[in-house]
């Protein structure tokens, strides 16, 4: 295991070389002359290009590239072109937030899903597994915005159960996560289903229901544990793009996460802010893959690295 | 014995939840709103939606100025709401009769919100800061050296006359900055800035909000106001809220006082609720379409002009804007100095929708339609042109109008809906037919950042020599009469040669509930906070 892990983060390395040149060419690549951005609308062409000199944009690309990694191999993921703050002060600040909402959609949509899954796959072909098989298909295409919209106006607006926006502590984070979480929800049922009626149907399940074993442990103790092998990949593989995807459930909540910075930097062309953040998600990204694969060694004893 | 880990893993996960969330409490108390049933009552806060959130509030390090910055700041000289000049932190100012020295008179007994004095000498250090570090320091002139010559006068002396320097002041780019703060604070004066303002820093939340309190010194306010001295209400609190069905729920849930630039569509529904107040603003600057003027098609002043005569703005005000706006033909908008009624009049009967006249213009052009399916072609190829839309809805509203309004007279509109970012890089690049921009200032001296010969390559690629020398001397004419005589001059070039088409001037529409003595002036775009009070 300690050999396969050392591997696996051997690898990562060169993925994140990859990475880091794929990111750089993205940022140099997209229209849009981060000197004016930063100048306004009075900026002369003099100024525009002192300017540029002075962020070193003049300078061929692959000097420009060079800089960048030798910054990155230091752990100095630069400074934000407008606001002036470190790019990894203002993901430190700003990411335990994404994390918190990628955790709760995660738990609620984990919970949510596997529960639904295995009661429609035990209902097989009943209103309950057709109703949870709707409701799963509502979960995946409603877009996220609208069920943000509609969980606002009922719980915050009417209700007064929460704050309409902004963060005023963990509570502020539940309306966002289960809007983030219903689509991952809607999926995970659906996986869930398909995985435990090919579960149910294995030779062991009848033996143990021959045995005698109850409905309740029957499911929990000899179906779930082999039908959620593939949910977990999925539900890892999903966690890694919620940090990554929260962009509108924060716009429309007012949150002050990695999308919401994401936004603003792209749309400014802060380049050092958008390099620095698009890095450090790829890291997050493939930690969470490595993670999830030796999870599913816990899981799955026939599975081994060595 | 060996625990499953599905009986152990959600515990986990819930533990690691909670640890997170703990140890996150900082950032959580870093956001924190301020406590209060409902908007602001409890703690006299006035609360603001706002949708910028600055990146500095360092006035020498911005290139733009809202309430949110700007507010902290207060200008050497002002307008009132009638739009005529006022003092400000200077008493009174001159004009040498070669009108390249300006003299201030600066008030006494004033104190920056650290209680620095603020003397001549303090604003004098002030420019210099500007001169030397600011973005946008261009736009200030050709100042040859500021002095101070005792302890409340200020000479700005300029290499040439520079009239617009006036609008410059007015405007709060060049107000007084603590700059003995700056220095001690370095790059953290942006974090904690300090001004002669009505409001002073308090706290900032980047994204989420910006508490400034009241300047409890303050005892200069405007002449146009009742209360001189500091503010009735005790805190400012403006929120960042980007997502307009979000803030309006905010607004009628009663958490906000002050909604800032309404969206055009929901007046009506405000409007309708009891206590609400609507307020509205002409902005100081014009949507317009801008021809790449360097072309192939559109250095053809006929296919220019045959666009702009296409265009009915009344159904872009009305539609794109729901009424929000006024339509314009001339190149100012009315709250702009050098502004001209006769030279509007004029525009508006040269550019009145005209299709008849826009068919025959570009027939002269040699584009008819030859195989009847609408579109004029020449030598086989349909006019077809390209417009460059950013994402905001009233633009592409208005996109889509324009594009059936230029159909009927035969030239087919395409949209791309692109970056802002995007399309003025195109723009300056000269990779565009045609966009849908728009510009702001205070002073008819935006006609020669826009299009003299030096900053026309970034723009629309427009140069005229003509053009050139009357923006020069509207820089340099020393008085307001003759400054607006060598404008209107210029405005008529641009009428004749049409290197633009201007559409029309926003209606900004501020909302308030809850309080009462809020103000808005055109003038300087700014809010009138001194005679707020908030409802018991």
């Amino acid at each position: 295991m300690r050999r396969y892990v050392v591997k696996r983060l051997i690898s990562l390395l060169g993925t994140l070389l990859g990475v880091s040149v794929l990111i750089f060419l993205m940022v140099h690549l997209i229209p849009g002359d981060p000197a004016t951005q930063i100048l306004g609308q009075f900026a002369t062409p003099e100024a525009i290009s002192q300017m540029r000199t002075a962020l070193g944009l003049d300078q061929p690309l692959w000097q420009q590239y060079v800089g960048f990694l030798g910054r990155l191999l230091t752990g100095d993921l630069g400074t934000s072109l407008f606001t002036g703050e470190s790019v990894w002060e203002q993901i430190v600040t700003r990411f335990p937030i994404t994390l918190q909402l990628a955790i709760f959609s995660v738990l609620i949509a984990a919970i949510f899903g596997i529960l639904l899954g295995t009661i429609a796959a035990v209902k097989q072909n009943t209103l309950v597994d057709r109703f949870v098989v709707l409701l799963s298909l509502v979960g995946i295409s409603a877009p996220g915005f609208w069920i943000a919209l509609f969980l606002i106006w009922i719980f915050a607006y009417k209700l007064a159960l929460f704050p309409i926006s902004g963060y005023e502590g963990v509570h502020s984070l539940l309306l966002p996560a289960i809007t983030l979480g219903m689509a991952e929800a809607g999926m995970i049922a659906r996986m869930t289903r398909a995985s435990m009626l090919e579960v149910i149907k294995q030779d062991y399940m009848r033996t143990a229901e021959a045995k005698g074993a109850s409905l309740v442990s029957l499911i929990f103790s000899h179906g779930l544990p082999n039908a959620i092998i593939p949910v977990v990949t999925m539900i890892g593989l999903q966690f890694g793009s919620l940090m990554a995807g929260a962009v509108v459930v924060e716009t429309v909540f007012s949150l002050q996460g990695i999308g919401s910075l994401a936004i603003e930097a792209i749309s400014k062309r802060d380049m050092p802010t958008v390099q620095g953040m698009v890095f450090f998600m790829a890291l997050i990204f493939a930690l969470t893959n490595l993670i999830v694969d030796l999870i599913y060694s816990r899981i799955d004893p026939r599975i081994h690295f060595d | 014995m060996k625990k499953s880990w599905w009986k152990t893993g959600p515990l986990s996960v819930l533990l690691a939840t909670a640890v997170i969330a703990g140890c996150s409490s900082q950032t959580a108390n870093q956001t924190t709103q301020p406590k209060t049933d409902e908007a602001g009552k409890t703690s006299n806060t006035l609360v603001v939606s706002s949708l910028i959130d600055p990146d500095t509030l360092d006035l020498h390090k911005t290139t733009w100025l809202g309430n949110e910055n700007g507010l902290l700041y207060e200008p050497l000289l002002s307008r009132d709401t009638s739009g005529k000049i006022i003092p400000g932190l200077a008493e009174k100012y001159e004009i040498s009769p070669d009108g390249k020295t300006w003299t201030f008179t600066i008030r006494k007994n004033i104190r920056f919100h650290t209680g620095n004095p603020v003397t001549a000498a303090a604003v004098k250090e002030s420019f210099d800061r500007m001169l030397e570090i600011s973005p946008v320091k261009g736009i200030v002139g050709p100042i040859e050296k500021v002095e101070a010559t005792d302890e409340q006068t200020l000479k700005v002396h300029f290499s040439k006359p520079f009239s617009p320097f006036i609008n410059v002041v007015i405007s709060g780019m060049v107000s007084p900055v603590d700059t003995k703060a700056a220095k001690e604070l370095g790059d953290g004066f942006g974090d904690k800035p300090s001004g002669t303002g009505p409001i002073q820093f308090e706290k900032r939340e980047r994204g989420a909000s910006l508490l400034f309190k009241k300047n409890p010194e303050y005892n200069w306010g405007p002449e146009y106001v009742a209360n001189k001295g500091p503010l009735h209400i005790d805190n400012v609190l403006f929120r960042f809220l980007k997502d307009d069905d979000t803030r309006m729920m905010e607004f009628k849930k009663g958490t906000i006082h002050v909604l800032h630039d309404v969206p055009a569509n929901s007046v009506a529904e405000l409007q309708s609720l009891p206590g609400v107040d609507i307020q509205k603003t002409m902005d100081i600057g014009i949507k317009y379409i801008a021809f790449n003027n360097k072309h192939p098609l559109f250095s053809d002043v006929r296919l220019r002009k045959a666009v702009a005569l296409s265009v009915d703005r009344d159904p872009l005000v009305q539609v794109a804007l729901n009424g929000f706006g006024k339509p314009i033909y001339g190149p100012l908008a009315p709250t702009i100095f050098g502004y001209s009624e006769a030279i509007e009049n004029k525009a508006k009967q040269m550019y009145t929708r005209n299709v008849a006249e826009s068919k025959q213009l570009l027939a002269d052009a040699g584009w008819t339609d030859t195989n009847n399916d609408g579109i004029v072609d020449k030598d086989g190829k349909p006019l077809s042109v390209e417009i460059l839309v950013s994402q905001q809805p009233a633009f592409t509203r208005a996109a889509q109008i324009l594009q059936s309004q230029l159909r009927e007279a035969g030239i087919d509109l395409k949209i791309t809906v692109q970056e802002m970012t995007t399309i003025k890089d195109r723009i300056s690049k000269k990779s565009y037919d045609m966009a849908l921009m728009y510009y702001g200032w205070y002073d008819a001296d935006i006609l020669f950042l826009i299009f003299e010969k030096s900053n026309a390559e970034s723009r629309m690629h427009y140069t005229r020599p003509e053009l050139d020398d009357l923006l020069n001397k509207g820089r340099e004419a020393s008085s307001e009469e003759e400054r607006i005589r060598i404008y209107e001059q210029a405005q008529e070039i641009l009428l004749n040669d049409s290197p633009w088409v201007p559409l029309w001037v926003n209606e900004v529409v501020t909302a308030t509930r809850g309080i009462k003595g809020f103000g808005l002036n055109s003038y300087t775009q700014y809010f009138i906070l001194n005679d707020v009070t908030l409802d018991k």
